[in-house]
């Protein structure tokens, strides 16, 4: 069977197609940074097409200072107000650690729905659909500090450490979040559906938060608790954090929570990977 | 067969359906059941020293709450299964069955009451081992028993109304967290509602999730002499009140969903 060949182009043509193709080289490969920032655009423009997704953000933060503050603030300290002082450093604590927790069933939803196996396609760095889900993530987690210290100031909170104390305190929550960020991210890739990651963050966090040192002074618990609650990463947090606020925050208390960050980062972001290159 | 007949006998066949799918779902057992033990631990040894309750200890005074917080976070389930299957399309083949319209919501309440009843057997024994104790008879315990089951069925009711409504599983978990945190909080759950600043003592009085609290302290005798009187008429007659809270929610919240039922399965 003989191929009938396409007639020649006329110069007309020629000229055309030549205008249509760039003969400029092909741009570079994007960087590791570039694609990471792109993936991040892309989990807050995911927040811009789906707003209700805000809630855990906006609504959590606000319910949670005000329903502990005066729920508990009377019966606990005897006053909402000196009770808000001691409680709103471990509130920022919470609510911004139990934001995270969307991370995982985020990253679990977008594996099922398939939009990661095109991703694979792109000659892209691979991790920097995780990497930039972390970071857009991070954008939430500021936009929650920012809401729970405007509140607080509101109801009487009065940071001794001012402006760079808080300041202070609000890295450190994002830094410490970014890096249990990637537990979720492992937990994301591990379980098969979004509402099994939800419950089983449910089950880590609740404990981590409550048995910690954030609404009570372990000191006021059975002996077997407060040593629990004395190993808790949280509470190591929240003491750097009410330091930060204080006015009174050491290099050790830092130190610490520094350190748990690096464990976390240095056991699941490699156990992150190795699943995604298994699973995709 | 008549409708009820009807009703009843495919509303059982679904129920089944859904109590083995929550079976073979591990989280969603985790999260019902290991959820609220958490709660009664967490609460009770972490609170337990700081909360002074006059005549009795925290422990014994927390556990009814924790009891209505479980019922009332159950009822979550309702909701999100109806999402679920209206987004899987299970519903649309429901619709193309020769069965009652009325056996989809009816089956999965009933399945959600089976996993309540479930989750209050294994809170009890948590709550005897930490030190809760019944100290009322047999058929006042069996009536805060039951009392509790019927205010989650009528809840269930209302987290499928909320549910068919939003439609989305992911919008459903995060506006049925937003309406059940409040609820459950806001109330004399954890803390004597006459510790609270007037503002939240008035909504906290006047919460069906108090009454219920109430009703079950008073039902299961952990109550004290020693506690002040609440001059509310819903803290005064908590049992009463509670019936009627359950009334009201089922009047309310039955044919509302079955309307948003109707709504949500009309292409």
């Amino acid at each position: 069977m003989t191929e009938t060949q396409a007639p020649p182009l006329d110069e007309l043509a020629t000229a055309h197609l030549r205008a249509v193709l760039t003969s400029r080289p092909r741009p570079p490969r994007p960087g590791p940074l570039t694609t990471s920032l792109v993936f991040g655009r892309r989990t807050l423009l995911k927040l811009k097409h789906l707003p209700e997704q805000l809630i855990d953000v906006t609504a959590f933060p606000i319910m949670l200072t005000l329903m502990f503050t005066y729920l508990f603030g009377g019966a606990i300290a005897g006053s909402t107000g000196d009770y808000l002082q001691f409680l709103q450093p471990g509130i920022l604590v919470q609510t911004i650690v139990m934001i995270t927790m969307t991370t995982g069933s985020a990253l679990n939803a977008d594996r099922v729905s398939g939009v990661f196996d095109r991703f694979r396609s792109l000659s892209i760095w691979r991790p920097s659909a995780l990497v930039g889900a972390l970071l857009g993530d991070g954008a939430r987690y500021l936009l929650g500090c920012v809401i729970v210290l405007a509140l607080s100031l509101v109801l009487g909170f009065r940071p001794a450490g001012g402006l760079g104390g808080v300041l202070a305190a609000v890295a450190l929550v994002l830094v410490f979040s970014f890096s249990l960020g990637w537990l979720w991210t492992t937990l994301g890739l591990l379980l098969r559906t979004p509402q099994a990651v939800t419950s089983l963050s449910m089950f880590v966090m609740l404990p981590l938060t409550f048995a910690s040192n954030i609404f009570v002074d372990p000191k006021t618990m059975p002996g077997w608790l407060s040593s629990v609650v004395g190993l808790n990463p949280i509470t190591h947090l929240t003491t750097a954090v009410r330091a930060a606020m204080g006015g009174t925050v050491t290099s050790g208390q830092v130190g610490v929570v520094l350190l748990w960050c690096a464990v976390l980062v240095g056991v699941f972001a490699p156990a992150t990977m190795r699943l995604y290159r298994i699973r995709h | 067969m008549n409708a009820v007949q009807l009703a009843v006998t495919d509303g059982v066949t679904v129920a089944k359906r859904n109590s083995i799918k929550i079976l073979r779902s591990m989280d969603l057992l985790g999260s019902i059941v290991f959820m609220p033990v958490m709660f009664v631990l967490l609460f009770g040894y972490v609170f337990g020293s700081v909360i002074d309750i006059p005549g009795m200890s925290y422990r014994e005074f927390m556990l009814p709450g924790i009891f209505t917080l479980a019922v009332a976070m159950g009822s979550i389930v309702t909701g999100y299964g109806l999402t679920d299957d209206l987004q899987k399309g299970i519903i649309d083949r429901f619709r193309s069955l020769p069965m009652s319209p009325a056996a989809v919501l009816i089956g999965r309440t009933t399945a959600d009451l089976i996993l309540n009843v479930t989750s209050l057997l294994i809170m009890g024994l948590v709550g005897l081992l930490v030190g809760w104790r019944i100290h009322t008879g047999p058929l006042e315990a069996l009536g805060g028993v039951v009392l509790l089951l019927a205010f989650a069925y009528a809840l269930s009711w209302v987290m499928g109304t909320l549910g068919l409504a939003v439609r989305k599983p992911e919008v459903f978990n995060n506006v049925s967290s937003v309406a059940i945190f409040p609820l459950t909080f806001l109330a004399n759950t954890f803390v004597d509602s006459g510790r609270l600043p007037t503002p939240l003592r008035v909504i906290a009085d006047w919460n069906p999730v108090s009454a219920i609290t109430q009703a079950a302290r008073e039902l299961f005798g952990n109550t004290s002499a020693s506690m002040p009187v609440h001059d509310v008429w819903p803290m005064q007659h908590a049992v009463l009140a509670s019936v009627l809270w359950i009334a009201v929610l089922l009047v309310v919240f039955v044919p509302l969903s079955v309307r948003c039922y109707k709504k949500a399965t009309s292409h």
